[in-house]
Protein backbone atom coordinates (compact mmCIF):
# COMPACT_ATOMS: atom_id res chain seq x y z
CA UNK A 1 0.00 0.00 0.00
CA UNK A 2 1.33 3.66 -0.79
CA UNK A 3 1.15 5.79 1.89
CA UNK A 4 -1.48 7.83 0.63
CA UNK A 5 -3.76 4.79 0.50
CA UNK A 6 -2.32 3.73 4.04
CA UNK A 7 -3.74 7.57 5.61
CA UNK A 8 -7.02 6.85 3.90
CA UNK A 9 -7.10 2.90 5.17
CA UNK A 10 -6.65 4.40 8.84
CA UNK A 11 -9.01 7.34 8.29
CA UNK A 12 -11.67 4.63 7.50
CA UNK A 13 -11.11 3.55 11.04
CA UNK A 14 -11.26 6.92 12.65
CA UNK A 15 -7.27 6.71 13.15
CA UNK A 16 -4.54 9.29 12.01
CA UNK A 17 -1.63 7.27 10.71
CA UNK A 18 1.93 9.44 11.81
CA UNK A 19 5.70 8.67 11.39
CA UNK A 20 7.91 9.51 14.72
CA UNK A 21 11.32 10.32 13.98
CA UNK A 22 13.54 7.30 15.57
CA UNK A 23 16.50 9.75 16.03
CA UNK A 24 14.90 12.78 17.83
CA UNK A 25 11.24 11.90 18.16
CA UNK A 26 9.89 14.62 16.17
CA UNK A 27 6.18 13.65 14.87
CA UNK A 28 4.87 13.82 11.25
CA UNK A 29 1.71 13.35 9.41
CA UNK A 30 2.59 10.18 7.75
CA UNK A 31 3.34 11.75 4.34
CA UNK A 32 6.72 13.08 5.28
CA UNK A 33 10.08 11.11 4.24
CA UNK A 34 12.55 12.79 6.06
CA UNK A 35 12.14 14.74 9.33
CA UNK A 36 11.41 18.16 9.38
CA UNK A 37 13.42 18.44 12.50
CA UNK A 38 16.91 16.61 12.08
CA UNK A 39 16.53 15.60 8.62
CA UNK A 40 16.70 11.62 9.56
CA UNK A 41 14.65 9.38 7.14
CA UNK A 42 14.27 6.64 10.28
CA UNK A 43 10.11 6.90 10.98
CA UNK A 44 8.44 4.72 13.41
CA UNK A 45 4.43 4.28 12.64
CA UNK A 46 2.41 5.69 15.39
CA UNK A 47 -1.23 5.40 14.99
CA UNK A 48 -3.27 8.08 16.69
CA UNK A 49 -7.08 8.42 17.42
CA UNK A 50 -8.59 11.00 15.54
CA UNK A 51 -10.20 12.76 17.76
CA UNK A 52 -9.22 16.28 18.61
CA UNK A 53 -10.39 19.81 18.29
CA UNK A 54 -11.34 22.57 15.80
CA UNK A 55 -8.74 24.90 16.00
CA UNK A 56 -10.06 26.66 12.26
CA UNK A 57 -12.32 26.37 9.45
CA UNK A 58 -14.48 27.74 6.94
CA UNK A 59 -18.00 27.45 5.39
CA UNK A 60 -17.78 27.38 1.63
CA UNK A 61 -20.47 28.77 -0.50
CA UNK A 62 -18.73 28.55 -3.52
CA UNK A 63 -17.28 25.27 -4.04
CA UNK A 64 -15.01 23.55 -6.63
CA UNK A 65 -16.22 20.77 -8.96
CA UNK A 66 -18.06 18.04 -6.92
CA UNK A 67 -18.77 19.75 -4.06
CA UNK A 68 -21.91 21.37 -5.13
CA UNK A 69 -24.61 18.88 -3.92
CA UNK A 70 -22.77 19.17 -0.52
CA UNK A 71 -22.91 22.92 -0.56
CA UNK A 72 -22.69 24.71 2.60
CA UNK A 73 -20.10 22.48 3.79
CA UNK A 74 -17.26 23.34 6.07
CA UNK A 75 -13.65 22.68 5.49
CA UNK A 76 -11.82 22.29 8.74
CA UNK A 77 -8.60 22.00 10.34
CA UNK A 78 -8.55 19.86 13.79
CA UNK A 79 -5.90 19.83 16.40
CA UNK A 80 -5.18 16.25 17.46
CA UNK A 81 -5.99 15.91 21.18
CA UNK A 82 -2.53 14.66 22.88
CA UNK A 83 -0.08 15.90 20.03
CA UNK A 84 0.70 19.16 18.54
CA UNK A 85 -0.41 17.78 15.06
CA UNK A 86 -3.22 19.14 13.28
CA UNK A 87 -5.12 17.36 10.32
CA UNK A 88 -7.48 18.80 7.81
CA UNK A 89 -10.96 17.39 6.16
CA UNK A 90 -14.34 18.12 5.00
CA UNK A 91 -16.94 18.35 7.61
CA UNK A 92 -21.03 18.29 5.90
CA UNK A 93 -23.82 19.77 7.29
CA UNK A 94 -22.20 23.07 8.30
CA UNK A 95 -24.65 26.50 7.37
CA UNK A 96 -23.45 29.37 9.74
CA UNK A 97 -20.59 29.66 12.39
CA UNK A 98 -22.77 29.10 14.95
CA UNK A 99 -22.85 26.01 13.84
CA UNK A 100 -19.17 25.32 14.93
CA UNK A 101 -17.43 27.18 16.81
CA UNK A 102 -13.54 27.22 17.27
CA UNK A 103 -12.88 24.47 19.85
CA UNK A 104 -15.71 22.27 19.35
CA UNK A 105 -14.54 18.72 19.65
CA UNK A 106 -14.54 16.58 16.39
CA UNK A 107 -13.15 13.28 15.11
CA UNK A 108 -11.80 11.87 11.91
CA UNK A 109 -14.57 9.05 11.17
CA UNK A 110 -13.93 8.53 7.23
CA UNK A 111 -12.51 9.08 4.12
CA UNK A 112 -14.31 9.73 0.68
CA UNK A 113 -15.17 11.63 -2.55
CA UNK A 114 -14.63 14.37 -0.18
CA UNK A 115 -11.40 13.38 0.87
CA UNK A 116 -10.68 12.83 5.14
CA UNK A 117 -14.26 13.20 6.71
CA UNK A 118 -14.62 14.63 9.80
CA UNK A 119 -17.59 15.03 12.24
CA UNK A 120 -18.57 16.47 15.58
CA UNK A 121 -17.83 14.08 18.47
CA UNK B 1 27.85 40.40 -8.76
CA UNK B 2 26.72 42.85 -11.14
CA UNK B 3 23.99 45.35 -9.88
CA UNK B 4 20.91 44.59 -11.27
CA UNK B 5 18.70 47.36 -13.08
CA UNK B 6 14.53 47.14 -14.16
CA UNK B 7 15.24 49.31 -17.44
CA UNK B 8 11.55 49.27 -18.72
CA UNK B 9 8.30 47.97 -17.89
CA UNK B 10 4.73 47.65 -18.93
CA UNK B 11 1.13 46.10 -18.14
CA UNK B 12 -1.79 44.90 -20.21
CA UNK B 13 -5.51 46.07 -18.73
CA UNK B 14 -6.15 43.79 -15.87
CA UNK B 15 -10.00 42.13 -16.08
CA UNK B 16 -11.54 40.00 -18.64
CA UNK B 17 -9.99 40.54 -21.70
CA UNK B 18 -11.02 39.28 -25.12
CA UNK B 19 -7.37 38.78 -26.93
CA UNK B 20 -5.70 35.00 -26.95
CA UNK B 21 -2.93 34.82 -24.21
CA UNK B 22 -0.29 34.76 -26.82
CA UNK B 23 -1.97 38.01 -27.83
CA UNK B 24 -1.74 39.63 -24.07
CA UNK B 25 1.98 37.81 -23.77
CA UNK B 26 3.14 39.70 -26.43
CA UNK B 27 1.33 43.22 -26.12
CA UNK B 28 3.17 43.43 -22.36
CA UNK B 29 6.47 42.49 -23.82
CA UNK B 30 6.27 44.83 -26.44
CA UNK B 31 5.07 47.97 -24.05
CA UNK B 32 8.30 46.98 -21.70
CA UNK B 33 10.57 46.77 -24.69
CA UNK B 34 9.46 50.38 -26.15
CA UNK B 35 9.66 51.46 -22.08
CA UNK B 36 12.99 50.26 -22.15
CA UNK B 37 13.96 52.16 -25.56
CA UNK B 38 15.49 48.94 -26.99
CA UNK B 39 15.04 46.45 -29.43
CA UNK B 40 14.35 42.86 -29.41
CA UNK B 41 17.81 42.10 -30.65
CA UNK B 42 19.38 43.30 -27.43
CA UNK B 43 17.82 40.51 -25.27
CA UNK B 44 19.45 37.62 -24.14
CA UNK B 45 16.79 35.22 -23.12
CA UNK B 46 12.90 35.82 -21.48
CA UNK B 47 11.35 34.11 -18.32
CA UNK B 48 7.80 33.64 -18.54
CA UNK B 49 5.48 33.02 -15.22
CA UNK B 50 2.42 31.29 -16.38
CA UNK B 51 -0.10 28.91 -13.95
CA UNK B 52 -3.07 27.77 -16.56
CA UNK B 53 -2.29 28.27 -20.37
CA UNK B 54 -3.95 25.25 -20.80
CA UNK B 55 -7.15 27.15 -20.64
CA UNK B 56 -6.52 29.13 -23.61
CA UNK B 57 -4.67 26.28 -25.42
CA UNK B 58 -1.00 27.23 -24.77
CA UNK B 59 1.61 26.45 -23.04
CA UNK B 60 5.46 26.77 -23.54
CA UNK B 61 4.30 30.12 -24.28
CA UNK B 62 7.59 31.43 -24.21
CA UNK B 63 9.06 30.66 -27.97
CA UNK B 64 5.75 31.64 -29.18
CA UNK B 65 6.49 35.14 -27.73
CA UNK B 66 10.13 34.96 -28.77
CA UNK B 67 8.87 34.29 -32.20
CA UNK B 68 6.38 36.80 -32.33
CA UNK B 69 8.90 39.69 -31.35
CA UNK B 70 11.34 38.56 -34.08
CA UNK B 71 13.93 36.67 -32.24
CA UNK B 72 13.00 32.89 -32.36
CA UNK B 73 15.98 31.73 -31.92
CA UNK B 74 16.71 33.34 -27.92
CA UNK B 75 16.16 30.74 -25.49
CA UNK B 76 13.24 30.86 -22.63
CA UNK B 77 12.28 29.33 -19.73
CA UNK B 78 8.12 29.17 -18.68
CA UNK B 79 7.72 29.16 -14.97
CA UNK B 80 5.09 28.02 -12.65
CA UNK B 81 4.93 28.76 -9.07
CA UNK B 82 1.06 29.31 -8.65
CA UNK B 83 0.15 33.23 -7.96
CA UNK B 84 3.97 33.62 -6.88
CA UNK B 85 4.99 32.70 -10.51
CA UNK B 86 5.51 36.28 -11.34
CA UNK B 87 7.98 37.40 -8.96
CA UNK B 88 9.80 33.50 -8.34
CA UNK B 89 10.32 33.97 -12.73
CA UNK B 90 11.54 37.43 -11.64
CA UNK B 91 13.87 36.25 -9.51
CA UNK B 92 15.40 33.40 -11.28
CA UNK B 93 16.02 36.35 -14.02
CA UNK B 94 17.94 38.57 -11.30
CA UNK B 95 20.13 35.61 -10.67
CA UNK B 96 21.42 35.14 -13.95
CA UNK B 97 21.82 39.08 -14.41
CA UNK B 98 23.67 39.21 -11.16
CA UNK B 99 25.81 35.81 -11.81
CA UNK B 100 27.38 37.93 -15.10
CA UNK B 101 25.50 35.00 -17.30
CA UNK B 102 23.08 37.31 -19.17
CA UNK B 103 22.86 41.39 -19.84
CA UNK B 104 19.97 41.41 -20.46
CA UNK B 105 16.25 39.87 -20.51
CA UNK B 106 12.84 39.85 -20.86
CA UNK B 107 10.08 39.20 -18.06
CA UNK B 108 7.11 38.29 -18.93
CA UNK B 109 4.13 37.19 -16.40
CA UNK B 110 0.55 36.22 -17.83
CA UNK B 111 -3.11 34.57 -17.47
CA UNK B 112 -6.02 34.00 -19.38
CA UNK B 113 -8.83 32.28 -17.25
CA UNK B 114 -11.77 34.33 -17.00
CA UNK B 115 -13.53 32.79 -20.23
CA UNK B 116 -13.21 29.53 -18.05
CA UNK B 117 -16.06 30.52 -15.60
CA UNK B 118 -16.46 30.71 -11.98
CA UNK B 119 -16.46 26.81 -11.09
CA UNK B 120 -13.45 26.03 -13.64
CA UNK B 121 -11.06 28.32 -11.94
CA UNK B 122 -12.09 28.04 -8.03
CA UNK B 123 -11.62 24.10 -9.33
CA UNK B 124 -8.27 24.03 -11.10
CA UNK B 125 -6.82 26.76 -8.84
CA UNK B 126 -7.61 24.33 -5.52
CA UNK B 127 -5.02 22.73 -6.95
CA UNK B 128 -2.43 24.78 -6.08
CA UNK B 129 -3.21 23.67 -2.41
CA UNK B 130 -1.39 20.48 -0.83
CA UNK B 131 -4.05 18.57 -2.99
CA UNK B 132 -4.17 15.66 -0.90
CA UNK B 133 -4.89 17.42 2.66
CA UNK B 134 -6.72 20.20 1.29
CA UNK B 135 -8.21 20.38 -1.91
CA UNK B 136 -9.46 16.67 -1.78
CA UNK B 137 -11.55 17.84 0.92
CA UNK B 138 -13.56 20.88 -0.55
CA UNK B 139 -11.16 23.63 0.04
CA UNK B 140 -10.63 26.58 -2.17
CA UNK B 141 -8.22 29.23 -2.19
CA UNK B 142 -10.87 31.60 -0.77
CA UNK B 143 -11.82 28.86 1.69
CA UNK B 144 -8.13 28.42 2.92
CA UNK B 145 -7.61 31.62 3.61
CA UNK B 146 -10.90 31.99 5.19
CA UNK B 147 -9.33 29.52 7.54
CA UNK B 148 -6.48 31.99 7.81
CA UNK B 149 -8.65 34.45 8.80
CA UNK B 150 -10.99 32.79 11.47
CA UNK B 151 -7.55 31.74 13.18
CA UNK B 152 -6.40 35.41 13.41
CA UNK B 153 -10.33 36.39 14.39
CA UNK B 154 -10.20 33.99 17.20
CA UNK B 155 -6.49 34.75 18.34
CA UNK B 156 -6.40 38.78 17.93
CA UNK B 157 -9.69 39.13 18.85
CA UNK B 158 -10.39 41.03 15.56
CA UNK B 159 -13.87 41.83 13.54
CA UNK B 160 -14.80 40.92 9.76
CA UNK B 161 -14.95 44.64 9.72
CA UNK B 162 -11.62 45.21 10.29
CA UNK B 163 -10.88 42.99 7.06
CA UNK B 164 -13.51 45.03 5.11
CA UNK B 165 -11.50 48.55 5.96
CA UNK B 166 -8.38 46.50 3.69
CA UNK B 167 -10.59 45.98 0.77
CA UNK B 168 -12.05 49.58 1.00
CA UNK B 169 -8.71 50.87 0.80
CA UNK B 170 -7.07 49.26 -2.22
CA UNK B 171 -10.30 49.99 -4.17
CA UNK B 172 -9.34 53.65 -3.47
CA UNK B 173 -6.04 53.34 -4.74
CA UNK B 174 -7.59 50.84 -7.78
CA UNK B 175 -9.65 53.90 -8.50
CA UNK B 176 -6.48 55.99 -9.28
CA UNK B 177 -5.00 52.92 -11.48
CA UNK B 178 -6.15 53.26 -15.13
CA UNK B 179 -4.82 49.67 -15.57
CA UNK B 180 -7.29 48.09 -12.49
CA UNK B 181 -9.27 45.77 -12.60
CA UNK B 182 -12.07 47.02 -10.51
CA UNK B 183 -11.90 50.66 -10.77
CA UNK B 184 -14.96 51.73 -8.02
CA UNK B 185 -15.15 52.94 -4.72
CA UNK B 186 -16.74 50.60 -2.22
CA UNK B 187 -17.77 51.26 1.38
CA UNK B 188 -17.30 49.33 4.47
CA UNK B 189 -21.26 48.15 4.20
CA UNK B 190 -20.61 47.27 0.63
CA UNK B 191 -18.06 44.44 1.48
CA UNK B 192 -19.97 43.33 4.66
CA UNK B 193 -23.25 43.26 2.34
CA UNK B 194 -21.55 41.53 -0.10
CA UNK B 195 -21.77 37.33 -0.42
CA UNK B 196 -20.25 35.11 1.33
CA UNK B 197 -17.78 33.02 -0.75
CA UNK B 198 -15.82 31.28 2.09
CA UNK B 199 -17.05 32.67 5.92
CA UNK B 200 -16.07 34.96 7.14
CA UNK B 201 -14.83 35.90 3.73
CA UNK B 202 -17.07 37.74 1.51
CA UNK B 203 -16.91 38.97 -2.56
CA UNK B 204 -15.55 41.76 -1.58
CA UNK B 205 -12.83 40.32 0.50
CA UNK B 206 -11.87 38.18 -2.23
CA UNK B 207 -9.29 39.57 -5.31
CA UNK B 208 -11.15 38.68 -8.91
CA UNK B 209 -10.30 36.24 -11.49
CA UNK B 210 -8.14 38.17 -13.67
CA UNK B 211 -6.87 38.38 -17.07
CA UNK B 212 -3.51 40.78 -17.71
CA UNK B 213 0.07 40.14 -18.68
CA UNK B 214 2.77 42.17 -17.22
CA UNK B 215 7.16 42.45 -18.75
CA UNK B 216 9.66 43.87 -17.54
CA UNK B 217 13.06 44.64 -18.91
CA UNK B 218 16.16 43.35 -15.88
CA UNK B 219 19.21 44.17 -16.75
CA UNK B 220 22.98 44.73 -15.82
CA UNK B 221 23.88 48.54 -14.25
CA UNK B 222 26.52 48.24 -17.52
CA UNK B 223 23.33 47.96 -19.83
CA UNK B 224 21.01 49.92 -17.65
CA UNK B 225 23.64 53.07 -18.20
CA UNK B 226 24.56 52.36 -22.03
CA UNK B 227 21.31 52.52 -22.87
CA UNK B 228 19.99 55.42 -20.97
CA UNK B 229 16.37 56.35 -20.19
CA UNK B 230 14.86 55.72 -16.39
CA UNK B 231 15.69 52.97 -14.38
CA UNK B 232 15.69 51.59 -10.87
CA UNK B 233 17.96 49.44 -9.26
CA UNK B 234 16.53 46.02 -7.59
CA UNK B 235 19.20 45.88 -4.36
CA UNK B 236 17.59 43.35 -2.35
CA UNK B 237 15.95 39.74 -2.85
CA UNK B 238 14.98 37.13 -1.26
CA UNK B 239 13.08 33.94 -1.46
CA UNK B 240 11.78 31.40 1.52
CA UNK B 241 9.17 28.25 1.74
CA UNK B 242 6.21 27.42 4.21
CA UNK B 243 4.51 23.67 5.24
CA UNK B 244 2.55 23.52 1.86
CA UNK B 245 -1.12 22.69 3.56
CA UNK B 246 -1.62 25.47 6.67
CA UNK B 247 -2.33 22.56 9.22
CA UNK B 248 1.51 22.02 8.58
CA UNK B 249 2.11 25.27 10.04
CA UNK B 250 3.59 25.87 13.76
CA UNK B 251 0.59 29.68 13.75
CA UNK B 252 -1.72 29.86 10.91
CA UNK B 253 -1.97 33.33 11.37
CA UNK B 254 1.58 34.03 9.88
CA UNK B 255 3.63 33.08 6.70
CA UNK B 256 6.42 32.01 7.59
CA UNK B 257 8.03 32.15 3.75
CA UNK B 258 7.45 35.87 3.88
CA UNK B 259 9.23 36.13 6.85
CA UNK B 260 12.13 34.30 5.13
CA UNK B 261 12.09 36.22 2.36
CA UNK B 262 11.93 39.35 4.00
CA UNK B 263 14.44 38.78 6.13
CA UNK B 264 16.20 37.60 3.33
CA UNK B 265 16.37 40.54 1.17
CA UNK B 266 16.46 43.54 3.79
CA UNK B 267 19.64 41.71 5.13
CA UNK B 268 20.87 41.88 0.33
CA UNK B 269 19.64 45.38 0.20
CA UNK B 270 21.10 47.13 3.80
CA UNK B 271 17.45 48.66 5.26
CA UNK B 272 15.30 47.26 7.55
CA UNK B 273 11.50 47.72 7.01
CA UNK B 274 11.49 50.88 8.57
CA UNK B 275 13.29 51.84 5.46
CA UNK B 276 10.54 50.90 2.85
CA UNK B 277 8.37 53.76 1.23
CA UNK B 278 6.14 51.75 -0.27
CA UNK B 279 4.99 47.78 -0.69
CA UNK B 280 3.07 46.00 -3.38
CA UNK B 281 2.51 43.14 -1.10
CA UNK B 282 0.22 39.90 -1.98
CA UNK B 283 -3.59 40.78 -0.74
CA UNK B 284 -5.35 37.63 -2.59
CA UNK B 285 -7.54 38.51 0.17
CA UNK B 286 -8.28 41.22 2.95
CA UNK B 287 -6.71 39.00 5.55
CA UNK B 288 -3.52 38.39 3.27
CA UNK B 289 -2.70 41.85 3.55
CA UNK B 290 -3.14 41.96 7.36
CA UNK B 291 -0.99 38.96 7.67
CA UNK B 292 1.61 40.47 4.86
CA UNK B 293 2.26 43.43 6.77
CA UNK B 294 3.25 42.25 10.09
CA UNK B 295 4.75 39.34 8.35
CA UNK B 296 7.05 41.84 6.54
CA UNK B 297 7.80 43.85 9.70
CA UNK B 298 5.94 46.93 9.28
CA UNK B 299 4.10 46.16 12.28
CA UNK B 300 3.81 43.76 15.21
CA UNK B 301 1.93 40.35 15.23
CA UNK B 302 -1.64 41.19 15.95
CA UNK B 303 -1.47 45.12 14.86
CA UNK B 304 -1.95 44.85 11.52
CA UNK B 305 -6.14 45.49 11.73
CA UNK B 306 -4.76 48.37 14.00
CA UNK B 307 -3.03 50.13 11.50
CA UNK B 308 -5.66 49.76 8.92
CA UNK B 309 -8.40 51.20 11.10
CA UNK B 310 -6.10 54.38 11.83
CA UNK B 311 -5.13 54.50 8.17
CA UNK B 312 -1.43 53.83 8.21
CA UNK B 313 -1.46 51.93 5.08
CA UNK B 314 -3.45 54.44 2.98
CA UNK B 315 -1.98 56.39 -0.13
CA UNK B 316 0.44 58.63 1.35
CA UNK B 317 0.52 57.55 4.94
CA UNK B 318 2.84 55.90 7.17
CA UNK B 319 3.49 53.22 4.41
CA UNK B 320 1.61 52.77 1.48
CA UNK B 321 0.55 49.75 1.24
CA UNK B 322 -0.59 48.52 -2.94
CA UNK B 323 -0.44 52.30 -3.95
CA UNK B 324 -1.32 50.51 -7.03
CA UNK B 325 -4.98 49.02 -5.85
CA UNK B 326 -3.25 45.50 -5.08
CA UNK B 327 -4.43 41.76 -6.18
CA UNK B 328 -7.77 43.10 -4.89
CA UNK B 329 -8.47 46.37 -6.70
CA UNK B 330 -5.74 46.46 -9.59
CA UNK B 331 -6.80 42.30 -10.15
CA UNK B 332 -4.91 39.22 -10.05
CA UNK B 333 -3.65 37.64 -13.29
CA UNK B 334 -2.66 34.53 -11.45
CA UNK B 335 1.19 34.53 -13.29
CA UNK B 336 1.36 37.93 -14.48
CA UNK B 337 0.53 39.45 -10.89
CA UNK B 338 4.16 39.24 -8.92
CA UNK B 339 5.50 40.98 -12.66
CA UNK B 340 3.27 43.17 -12.27
CA UNK B 341 4.18 44.32 -9.02
CA UNK B 342 7.49 45.40 -10.15
CA UNK B 343 5.75 46.92 -12.90
CA UNK B 344 3.74 49.49 -10.58
CA UNK B 345 7.45 49.91 -8.74
CA UNK B 346 9.09 50.72 -11.97
CA UNK B 347 6.26 53.44 -12.60
CA UNK B 348 6.26 54.54 -8.59
CA UNK B 349 9.83 55.24 -8.84
CA UNK B 350 10.48 56.54 -12.41
CA UNK B 351 7.45 59.38 -11.68
CA UNK B 352 4.91 57.96 -14.20
CA UNK B 353 2.21 57.26 -11.43
CA UNK B 354 0.07 59.54 -12.18
CA UNK B 355 -2.50 60.61 -9.64
CA UNK B 356 -1.83 57.39 -7.35
CA UNK B 357 2.02 58.81 -6.76
CA UNK B 358 3.77 58.38 -3.36
CA UNK B 359 5.47 61.34 -2.48
CA UNK B 360 9.19 61.48 -2.28
CA UNK B 361 9.49 57.69 -2.23
CA UNK B 362 12.65 55.91 -2.59
CA UNK B 363 12.72 52.44 -2.02
CA UNK B 364 9.52 50.11 -2.79
CA UNK B 365 9.36 46.32 -2.16
CA UNK B 366 7.26 43.98 -3.82
CA UNK B 367 5.96 40.90 -1.99
CA UNK B 368 4.24 37.86 -4.06
CA UNK B 369 3.68 34.25 -2.45
CA UNK B 370 2.03 30.90 -4.12
CA UNK B 371 -1.22 29.10 -2.98
CA UNK B 372 -1.03 29.77 0.84
CA UNK B 373 2.26 31.57 0.95
CA UNK B 374 3.87 28.04 0.90
CA UNK B 375 6.31 29.92 -1.59
CA UNK B 376 7.43 33.39 -1.62
CA UNK B 377 9.83 36.15 -3.05
CA UNK B 378 10.54 39.61 -1.50
CA UNK B 379 12.44 42.07 -3.89
CA UNK B 380 13.70 45.25 -3.01
CA UNK B 381 14.29 48.17 -5.19
CA UNK B 382 15.71 51.64 -5.01
CA UNK B 383 15.53 54.76 -7.06
CA UNK B 384 18.72 55.84 -8.86
C1 LIG C 1 -15.06 35.66 -5.46
C2 LIG C 1 -15.21 34.80 -6.71
C3 LIG C 1 -15.67 33.41 -6.33
C4 LIG C 1 -16.23 35.45 -7.67
O1 LIG C 1 -16.32 34.62 -8.81
P1 LIG C 1 -16.35 35.27 -10.25
O2 LIG C 1 -16.37 34.18 -11.27
O3 LIG C 1 -15.27 36.26 -10.38
O4 LIG C 1 -17.73 35.98 -10.23
P2 LIG C 1 -18.48 36.64 -11.46
O5 LIG C 1 -17.57 36.83 -12.63
O6 LIG C 1 -19.73 35.84 -11.65
O7 LIG C 1 -18.81 38.06 -10.89
C5 LIG C 1 -20.01 38.41 -10.27
C6 LIG C 1 -19.99 39.90 -10.01
O8 LIG C 1 -19.11 40.20 -8.93
C7 LIG C 1 -18.08 41.08 -9.33
N1 LIG C 1 -16.87 40.57 -8.75
C8 LIG C 1 -16.29 39.40 -9.02
N2 LIG C 1 -15.24 39.21 -8.23
C9 LIG C 1 -15.16 40.29 -7.45
C10 LIG C 1 -14.28 40.67 -6.44
N3 LIG C 1 -13.30 39.85 -6.09
N4 LIG C 1 -14.46 41.84 -5.81
C11 LIG C 1 -15.48 42.65 -6.17
N5 LIG C 1 -16.36 42.33 -7.13
C12 LIG C 1 -16.20 41.18 -7.76
C13 LIG C 1 -18.03 41.00 -10.82
O9 LIG C 1 -17.58 42.20 -11.39
C14 LIG C 1 -19.47 40.75 -11.16
O10 LIG C 1 -20.16 41.97 -11.11
P3 LIG C 1 -21.20 42.35 -12.26
O11 LIG C 1 -22.22 41.26 -12.20
O12 LIG C 1 -21.67 43.70 -11.84
O13 LIG C 1 -20.37 42.33 -13.51
C15 LIG C 1 -13.86 34.71 -7.40
O14 LIG C 1 -13.53 35.99 -7.89
C16 LIG C 1 -12.75 34.18 -6.54
O15 LIG C 1 -12.72 33.02 -6.17
N6 LIG C 1 -11.73 35.02 -6.22
C17 LIG C 1 -10.55 34.57 -5.60
C18 LIG C 1 -9.54 34.17 -6.64
C19 LIG C 1 -8.40 33.39 -6.08
O16 LIG C 1 -8.56 32.50 -5.27
N7 LIG C 1 -7.19 33.69 -6.51
C20 LIG C 1 -6.03 33.03 -6.03
C21 LIG C 1 -5.65 33.65 -4.76
S1 LIG C 1 -4.37 32.82 -3.92
ZN1 LIG D 1 14.21 13.83 13.65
Amino acid sequence: MSIEEQVIENAKNGKLLTHKCTDCGYLHLSTAYFCRECGSKGFEDVLLDGVGKVATYTIITVPPAGFEKYTPYAFVVLKLDNSDLRISGFMGGIATPADLPVGTPAKITGFDERGIIIEKQ
Amino acid sequence: MEKVCVLGAGSTKYGKLADSIADITTHASVAAIESAGISPKDIDASYISNVFGVADKQVHIGPVLMSRLGIPDKPSLTIESACGSGSVSFREAYANVAAGFYDCLLVTGVEKVTHTGTEWTTTYFAYCSDFFYEGQAGASFPGLFASMARAYMTEFNTTEEDFARVAVKNHDNGVLNPKAHMQKKITIDDVMNSAVVASPLKLFDCCPFSDGASSVILCSEKFAKEHGGDYVECIGSGRGGSPAALQGRDHMTTIPSTKLAAASAYKMAGITAKDVDFAEVHDCFTIAEVVDTEDLGFFEKGKGVEAVREGRTSLNSDISINPSGGLKSKGHPIGATGVGQVVEVYDQLTGNAGERTVKDAKIGLTHNFGATGASCAVHVFQSV
